[in-house]
């Protein structure tokens, strides 16, 4: 296997002269000993079985070791939630097999046919499921809500292609110094990882937050450049009435993870401004590695609610709704905003890329597969392109909602109220922002809140993001079904 | 009702918190409810009942239901 290293994804993605730095302790690694250390990590893996690694990543510098090391070893690397609840950890491992799970608590009891480590658990047996693709470099969770999660399968090629992208689009240099922000297990928090490691920049982690001390501590301390965030983490800035002249290296913010009011978008563009420094919304998705638009700042105050133009490599079409259902089972047709043909037409977002998924896995037999969509991703996302071809999202073509970043299958909500809140009459749920409003019928305010309070439970989302609300009748379709475009009207 | 008899209040309420919970002890994290959203909440209904306006570093610092009684009393609110 160490003669196969030259060529490893890892290479490519960690500049020699990047540099990994761990607040915490100052603790400095340099991009050559970050490859020495996960090759190092590599060889201690050579005995597993064949199949991918499960990493449960922290935001830590012991995470992104583990992780460059499963690269360094060319294995697929899963990098999960390290709160992923004990019963779907159980299930993705009976589903993936994979060769080992690194960081598993050892509170939690190996499944079958595992052996608790000092590191996680390893797979015993050799597995009977086929090898996976050599192609295949990174699985990461489709941030689904209910159910039963499946993986997005990204080849290394995709990985460096939208890295090198995101250095484009932002201009990133060996001078930049980014937070972890974001999970690790989440695409846009990884991809702030790549972009930053493969441009020979510095990324400083800490497990510190934006509302916490010692976060702000480490951005003068250690000079921070930049900082990414998904819309929740700019309304609580604005709330703390987040000032960067006081953080004079802090030049640069960027905001993907769904659409955050034109208002805040506004608002921080002339925040960062009025010091010389620059906001960017950026619109991805984890199937394509994830990012895909770029609106840069000198061109935002004339696109406010704009994504952006394609990052480097990358185009958008818009395929016309046609017949195709739209949110809510209504019927539409492409609708115009333009008085020419063609202008301004609303459809589906559909990205071609070479940072596109090579699709889905829901078991291990599927990690074998090769590339299923070459370079054509359809985002399920519907939106239009003005003459500039700027982005514009409108809306989602199935029923999925975010709340505070997280994809939340609209149907899964509906589903939970009928079996697990207890709420007997008719309910429905509409997405609206950054958090999903669910209509009672019949419920009294009591009852509001206990719903809230139990799918904030299930999904494992704060409370706060589901605004609960009586309503005598839900309004229906002369079809019989809900009319969730009256309720999403309503929001 | 004291300073401290209304800050708890406020937590109850804000984080919905459950009776079997030592409201006084509690730190930011401690509970689930208590995170980065939970945070705003607080501070919200924090600013709210005391009518106080807390800026960027009362925000931040306000990491224990302890800390955010003293900052209350600094600020001037009464203790009874």
């Amino acid at each position: 296997m160490t003669a196969l290293r030259t060529d490893t994804v890892l290479a490519d993605l960690v500049h020699p002269g990047s540099a990994l730095v761990d607040a915490a302790t100052g603790t400095t690694w340099s991009g050559a000993d970050l490859v020495s250390r996960a090759e190092r990590f590599a060889d201690g893996l050579v005995n597993l079985g064949p199949g991918p690694l499960f990493l449960l990543a922290g935001v830590d510098t012991a995470s992104i070791e583990r992780y460059l090391g499963g690269l360094a070893a060319r294995r697929p690397v899963a990098l999960l939630d390290p709160a992923t609840p004990p019963a779907t950890l159980v299930d993705l491992v009976g589903r993936f097999q994979p060769a080992a799970v690194l960081g598993a608590s050892t509170r939690q009891p190996a499944p079958e046919g595992y052996l608790p480590t000092a590191d996680g658990w390893r797979r015993l047996t050799s597995g009977e499921t086929p090898p996976p693709h050599p192609d295949l470099t990174l699985l990461l969770g489709t941030s689904g809500s209910t159910g039963s999660p499946k993986f997005v399968r990204l080849s290394g090629r995709a990985v460096l292609a939208n890295a090198r992208s995101v250095i484009e689009s932002l201009g990133i240099t060996a001078a930049e110094i980014a937070p972890t922000c974001l999970p690790l297990h989440y695409s846009y928090g990884l991809s702030v990882l790549h972009s930053h490691l493969a441009a020979g920049a510095t990324v400083v982690v800490t497990g510190h937050g934006v509302l916490e001390r010692p976060f702000w501590t480490a951005v003068d301390r250690y000079g921070i450049t930049s900082l990414s965030g998904v819309p929740y983490h700019y309304e609580m800035l604005r709330r703390l009435r987040f000032d960067p002249a006081s953080h004079p290296s802090l030049r640069t913010v960027t905001q993907a993870g769904g659409r955050l009011r034109d208002e805040l978008v506004t608002f921080f563009h002339r925040t960062m401004a009025a010091v010389g420094g620059r906001m960017f919304v950026m619109y991805g998705q984890t199937e394509a590695a994830p990012r895909m638009a770029c609106l840069p700042a000198e061109e935002l105050p004339a696109r406010v609610g704009s994504v952006g133009r394609p990052v480097p490599g990358g185009t958008f079409t818009i395929r016309p709704l046609a017949d195709q259902e739209t949110a809510g089972g209504a019927p539409a047709s492409a609708r115009a905003w333009g008085a020419t043909a063609g202008a301004k037409v609303e459809g589906e977002v559909v990205y071609q890329g070479p940072n596109v998924m090579m699709g889905y896995a829901e078991s291990a037999a599927e990690l074998s597969s090769g590339d299923g969509l070459g370079g054509v991703l359809a985002t399920g996302d519907l939106g239009y392109l003005d003459e500039e071809g700027f982005l514009f999202l409108t809306g989602r073509l199935s029923r999925i909602g975010k709340v505070f970043g997280n994809r939340v299958n609209l149907d899964d909500v509906e589903r939970l109220l009928r079996g697990r809140t207890g709420h007997v009459g008719p309910g429905a749920a509409v997405a609206d922002g950054d958090r999903v409003v669910v209509f009672l019928e019949g419920g009294t305010s009591e009852a509001c809140r206990s719903v809230a309070r139990t799918l904030a439970a299930e999904l494992r989302l704060h409370a706060s993001g589901f605004d609960v609300r009586p309503v005598d009748r839900l309004p229906l379709l002369p079809s019989g079904k809900t009319d969730y475009r009256t309720l999403e009207a309503g929001t | 009702m004291t300073l401290v008899e209304r800050l708890r209040g406020v937590f109850v309420q804000a984080l919905d918190l459950g009776q079997d919970v030592e409201v006084e002890k509690l730190e930011y994290r401690g509970v689930d409810a208590w995170d980065s959203v939970g945070h705003m909440t607080l501070v919200a209904a924090v600013e709210d009942e005391f009518d106080v306006q807390l800026d960027t570093d009362q925000v931040i610092d306000m990491s224990s239901f302890k800390v955010a009684a003293d900052m209350l009393k600094n600020l001037g609110v009464p203790e009874h």
